[in-house]
């Protein structure tokens, strides 16, 4: 069990979402940064699609009830297990009322607690993630509050031994490039110098972004047939870019369908590093092919394999 | 019913839109839930949801054993092959919601119809609606089509919060809103059924394809 001494102002519990119920508007929700919640979940002998924290917007304090063995990934944060310096990407063994003591957030936004066991609140559509909006999954559906506390799952596997970093490579996130997308269904109802302008401006993220979606600040994009279209499915990464305003990438609380034509999706494999932008933080787009898209996503497949295999091959693990 | 062949369309790396056109149609609608019907019934191992629009249905699949270009030909063989076959699998569920006709528009949407009030609630309780789509929020129905004469423009200003169980119109279409939401819609009923219980088996009331009436009763 983990309690929470003092939360930060998002705190819930989340894992890779929902499969298979979008078509009654269920959005597959989880993590907004899936590789970072997955490869910590391996470092804390989990499987990567295993319960855990989702830590945003402040600092705060967990004590581990029982010996425990854990990881933090995502934005790195200034954190210390019983005073002593938590690296990100590392192995640790929390013993009994060690407290995490998490720091704001150095860089990005979303920073991923995994835990040995997983975190065992009960499953609601056969996922332990949580959905605020619609008030269920995870802990009663909602953040988490100072002296709420969580239960683990039996651990399942072997954690590797304390101290193993996983390769940057594994992890890193390409920080700095163009997120890659790859082109919307409705690329072609923009005019191509529109569609150019979408890939050489610099956008802001807007404040008023969130879980659903990340609203980009710049001069507008026009397209052809003006800005709606019969609604029909969307997914996490979709540009959107209605009539007015600047366009909206749907993000992984992001509703199922849209009535705004598409202009890119974002490639699953940069969908994260888009989520770990903070408001007010420059981004740029780039192009690739839909087969440059799916070898990128097999990479990032292939990178948790590599991590997976050096764990169960580390002495001592 | 004719089978046009759709348009195989990437949606990202790991969904393939089908499409029929781009029009709000009771019939390209009924294309796409029969499409969604025959792509069920063949199980394919890599496909991981199947997803209607208006127009449209989305079939998600797992990139990792599927490249885009063999699932769109592996889906367009698939509703080719049962082209003139019957309607397959089980008929349309069929619904029947109570409503309490108190919505707070119900007058002015009696007032832009030039209806009376009592006529605009017979109107919307004399058709039989189909779930065209779900979304927006889970449990979410596109229900259509509306009475033409019931047809008004969403409101000038969304509300900030919409109670759950809200019966609204807006355009051809008709909703009932399952949680508390912003929503643009008019608001002439409410309804006391649970749209979506994530706990109840099935977790949404409606589901894509099926029939809906509209009792007028306390709700």
């Amino acid at each position: 069990m983990i309690t929470i001494s003092r939360a930060p102002a998002w705190l819930v519990v989340q894992d890779l979402g929902w499969q298979g119920h979008r078509a009654v508007g269920m959005p597959v929700g989880g993590a907004m940064d899936r590789h970072a919640l997955a490869a910590a979940n391996l470092l804390a002998g989990n499987r990567p699609e295993a319960a855990g924290l989702e830590w945003a917007l402040g600092g705060g304090t967990i004590r581990f009830e029982e010996p425990t063995a854990f990881a933090l990934g995502g934005a790195s944060v200034e954190a210390t297990l019983g005073g002593r310096p938590v690296a990100m990407y590392t192995a640790y063994r929390a013993d009994a009322r060690d407290e995490l003591v998490v720091n704001r957030q150095q860089a990005g936004v979303f920073t991923y607690v995994a835990v040995q066991g997983g975190v065992h609140v009960e499953p609601v559509l056969g996922s332990r993630s949580t959905y605020v909006m619609g008030g269920f999954g995870g802990l009663h559906g909602r953040r988490m509050r100072a002296e709420d506390f969580l239960p683990l799952g039996t651990p399942q596997g072997a954690p590797p031994p304390e101290g193993f970093m996983a390769p940057p490579e594994l992890v890193s996130s390409a920080e700095g490039r163009p997120i890659r997308t790859t082109p919307g269904p409705q690329a072609g109802r923009f005019p191509i110098a529109e569609t150019d302008r979408f890939f050489s401006e610099e956008w802001l993220v807007a404040a008023a972004s969130d879980r659903m979606g990340y609203r980009l600040k710049g001069p507008p994009i026009a397209s052809e047939a003006g800005g709606t279209l019969a609604s029909e499915p969307a997914c996490p990464g979709a540009v959107q870019v209605p009539a007015e305003g600047g366009p909206i990438v749907l993000m992984a609380d992001g509703p199922t369908v849209g009535g705004y034509p598409k202009l890119a999706i974002v490639c699953g494999a940069d969908l994260g590093r888009l989520a770990q932008c903070q408001p007010g933080r420059s981004v740029q787009f780039c192009s690739v092919s839909i087969g440059e898209g799916q070898r990128l996503y097999r990479r990032r497949a292939v990178q948790l394999h590599t991590l997976a295999s050096l764990i169960s091959g580390a002495p001592g693990s | 019913m004719s089978h046009p062949t759709p348009v195989a369309l990437p949606l990202g790396e790991s969904a393939v839109t089908l499409s029929w056109g781009t029009t709000v149609s009771a019939d390209l609608n009924a294309l796409v839930h029969h499409a969604a019907r025959i792509i069920r019934a063949a199980a394919l191992p890599s496909v991981e949801d199947i997803v209607p629009g208006y127009a449209v249905l989305t079939v998600f699949y797992d990139p990792l054993h599927t490249a885009f270009g063999v699932m769109a030909d592996r889906l367009l063989e698939l509703l080719q092959s049962s082209g003139g076959e019957q309607e397959t699998g089980p008929a349309p569920a069929e619904h029947v919601i109570p409503v309490c006709y108190d919505g707070p528009d119900l007058d002015e949407v009696a007032r832009q119809t030039g209806l009376p009030v009592a006529e605009v609630i017979a109107r919307h309780t004399a058709r039989e609606y189909r779930v065209y789509l779900l979304g927006f929020v889970p449990g979410f129905a596109y229900l259509g089509e509306l009475d033409p004469a019931l047809v008004v423009p969403r409101r000038g200003s969304p509300r900030k919060r919409i109670p759950a169980g809200s019966v609204a119109i807006a355009g051809q279409q008709t909703a009932i809103y399952p949680l508390d939401t912003p929503g643009g819609w008019h608001l002439i009923g409410r309804t006391s059924a649970v749209m979506f219980d994530p706990v109840r088996e099935p977790a949404s009331l409606l589901g894509p394809g099926d029939l809906v009436r509209f009792v007028s009763g306390p709700g």
